[in-house]
């Protein structure tokens, strides 16, 4: 799932010395909005973030090309006033060698991209997943190993779900954030029930979520106000609907298809990207994907086999998960069973030799030594997946529900 | 803008002169809208001195080299005057390595250009591309980040030479067709990018799916009206009659699928059925996780 993540530690700490030999330049020149940004112990808490729709659509596009496989990157940005600003973001290629390599690959990045004025601080890290239960040991160890070098103590780890925002038509974009109480026992290393307890660590609040805002600058603004609703003069939007009909639109390229083939004597399974018959076009990876004259909002997909397959997967991968659950629970039965053994064996002991003279407690924990526990933190990341895919499970079944009842409300009529 | 998709008569169309560079012509070009923004966003970073931002475009081409995909873009440093222009090739270098390592598939297509006209410089710096991205001609893609007119117009352009001599500043060019592609995952991002410049304080929050498919539906029942007025008007003789949007309008009906209403129904419910068998017995789960987890606490 994300075994590939690899530990960033050592660029931002490298990045550190290289900002501390750049000339010292003068605090007056700053503007004064911008003033909170040396802000160097981090005094105000992380509140929001907000993406730029240029980082935004990095990490889509980066997260569609490579998908199903799960893919990180950087996000570059500045913290101002407890609001996180993400303004750029960029892949990191999966097949790296060394850790060395990957350090030295975002250094390269992050320099050469300061030379165009590209914010250069990094700020986080984002991470695609496929069915929603992104939560893995490596994720939790990559985003501590962020939250405890020093310059980023404000970075955020970025979620992005290809398969939902496809097919609910809502941008799926989560950003989170490793609560104290998690750090805290990381820092001490054990992860007993006791701890867990004491220190109200649930498998809820391993991760901290914060609330995602998209604001773009204003030409981006006027850029999306063009794609909507492009320049047309007299008669254009004629020509536009003119194309339109003209155009193969993937809904009547796909009956068409079926019709065919329901005609043919042997009739072969027609796959959906085979838009046949449309001469012209090369290589895959070419074909237009839903190229219209204008940008509309996107109808969720309303073909309800899709959204069925990703359900036939979460669900399998539910199952699966429950298995471990139980399988934890049991492992952890059985060591409390052993623990009460040697409990009672001591008690017996003590029973016996009351008669006698006292044993001293430590040559009783010699002889009666039960087993350590065995750590809950594998057994909390596995709740926590487990509660993240129901979550999107029973979130996705409402709006499931209401186009179905669309779908009744156009055949009523019939 | 007619798009000819025929390859047999693509070899027909006189798009250039005569080539003394052996390039196929491009015939099509298809945008992702991340280009733009990076272009957008290119120029509002420009130092001081620059009015006009350059960088390169990445993508990948059809074998027979007739379209290209503009997948993404970088920003490369240049500096112009009224005598001189430098390109930073270096830099260019550096950024297309790094960028290929993480996306094996992207070649350079072309360059982008900001501004209302086009440079004067913009015949050596096509001629500089074109050797990049040999032996296809380059794509030069120009944002108008002025805003004449109150519209950001973006071209598509295409070199050729013209006159006499094979020099590089001889150079016309030509407008190429061009489509902006939305994959449907972009497309749910653009539609945040979108909210944002709706709503009233700048910026959108992500909401959750229920709210969208409200949205969508609402947005959905607004067309709806909008279109059964135009229907009430022309059969009323209140409206002009358009054939364009008559027919659209009957194509799109028609895409309504007949299903027998017995079939219909039992379809209906059985998957009505499904979908509450799968929401209770996740339910069902969340209790049980959080039973479990609270039981642990007070072990």
């Amino acid at each position: 799932m994300s075994g590939e993540t690899k530990n960033a530690k050592p660029m931002t700490t490298l990045l550190n010395e290289e900002t501390a030999q750049l000339a010292t330049f003068d605090v007056s020149r700053i503007p004064k909005q911008l003033l909170p940004v040396l802000d160097v112990e981090k005094t105000v808490a992380l509140t929001k973030v907000r993406v730029d729709p240029l980082a935004v659509l990095k990490i889509v596009k980066h997260a569609r090309e490579s998908h199903p496989t799960s893919v990180n990157g950087q996000l570059l940005g500045l913290e101002i006033n407890g609001v996180l600003e993400v303004t750029h973001a960029f892949p990191v290629p999966t097949q790296l060698g060394s850790e060395e390599d990957m350090t030295n690959y975002q250094i390269e990045m992050i320099q050469c991209l300061r030379e165009v004025n590209v914010d250069s601080s990094s700020v986080g890290w984002y991470q695609s997943t496929r069915l929603g239960d992104f939560m893995g040991q490596p994720l939790l160890d990559v985003q501590a190993s962020y939250q405890a070098s020093p310059n980023a103590a404000s970075s955020v780890v970025l979620i992005h779900d290809t398969t939902k925002s496809e097919q609910g038509g809502n941008l799926s974009l989560r950003a989170f954030r490793l609560s104290a109480a998690y750090l805290d026992l990381v820092k001490k290393g054990e992860f007993g029930t006791k701890d867990l307890a004491a220190r109200g660590l649930t498998f809820a609040n391993i991760l901290e979520e914060l609330p995602v805002q998209v604001e773009g600058s204003s030409l981006a603004k006027a850029l999306v106000a063009e794609l909507q609703w492009p320049a047309t003069g007299n008669g254009a939007a004629d020509q536009l609907l003119a194309q339109e009909l003209q155009r193969p639109s993937s809904f009547n390229a796909k009956l068409r298809a079926r019709r065919l083939a329901d005609r043919s004597a042997v009739a072969d399974d027609v796959a959906d990207d085979d838009v046949a018959g449309v001469p012209g076009l090369g290589a895959e990876g070419l074909l237009p994907v839903r190229s219209v004259g204008f940008l509309g909002r996107p109808v969720a997909a309303l073909g309800l086999e899709q959204a069925d397959v990703s359900l036939a997967r979460q669900l399998e991968s539910m199952g699966e998960l429950i298995d471990e659950h139980v399988h934890d629970a049991n492992q952890w039965m059985y060591w409390k069973r052993g623990e009460a053994k040697v409990r009672n064996a001591r008690a017996q002991f003590v029973e016996r030799r009351k008669d006698q003279d006292e044993v001293p407690e430590k040559e009783l924990d010699a002889m009666f030594r039960p087993l350590p526990e065995p750590s809950r933190l594998d057994a909390l990341l596995n709740t926590a997946n487990l509660s993240l895919l129901t979550k999107a499970v029973t979130q996705s079944r409402g709006p499931a529900m209401t186009k179905m009842y669309m779908a009744q409300a156009l055949q009523q009529d019939n | 803008m007619l798009n000819l998709n025929l390859p047999s008569l693509a070899s027909s169309i006189v798009k250039s002169g005569a080539t003394t560079m052996a390039t196929t012509t491009t015939q099509q070009c298809y945008v992702h809208p991340v280009v733009l923004f990076s272009v957008l966003d290119h120029y509002l970073r420009r130092n001081d001195n620059q009015e006009r931002v350059i960088g390169t475009l990445l993508g990948v081409r059809s074998d027979d080299g007739r379209i290209v995909e503009v997948r993404s873009c970088f920003a490369v440093p240049h500096f112009e005057t009224e005598d001189q222009v430098e390109v930073d090739m270096e830099h260019h270098r550096s950024m297309f390595a790094l960028h290929k390592r993480a996306s094996a598939r992207e070649q350079i297509v072309g360059w982008y250009a900001t501004g209302s006209k086009l440079s004067k410089y913009a015949a050596l710096i096509q001629d500089f591309y074109s050797r990049e991205a040999a032996p296809f001609s380059a794509v030069h893609l120009v944002m108008d980040t002025e805003l004449t007119g109150g519209q950001l117009a973006i071209k598509c352009l295409q070199g050729s030479p013209i006159g006499a001599g094979a020099h590089p500043e001889n150079c016309m060019f030509l407008p190429l067709p061009y489509e902006l592609q939305y994959p449907d995952a972009e497309l749910t991002a653009l539609q945040a990018a979108a909210d944002s410049s709706e709503a009233p304080e700048g910026f959108a929050v992500l909401i959750s799916d229920m709210e969208q498919l409200e949205k969508s539906i609402d947005e959905l029942k607004a067309m709806l009206e909008r279109v059964t007025a135009y229907v009430h008007g022309v059969c009323a003789g209140t409206e002009k009659p358009n054939n364009v949007i008559g027919k659209y309008l009957m194509d799109m009906l028609a895409v309504v699928p007949k299903i027998d209403s017995k079939q219909f129904s039992t379809l209906f419910q059985t998957h009505l059925q499904d979908i509450l068998m799968v929401a209770y017995l996740t339910n069902l789960t969340r209790a049980q996780l959080n039973i479990a987890d609270r039981l642990q606490r007070i072990v």
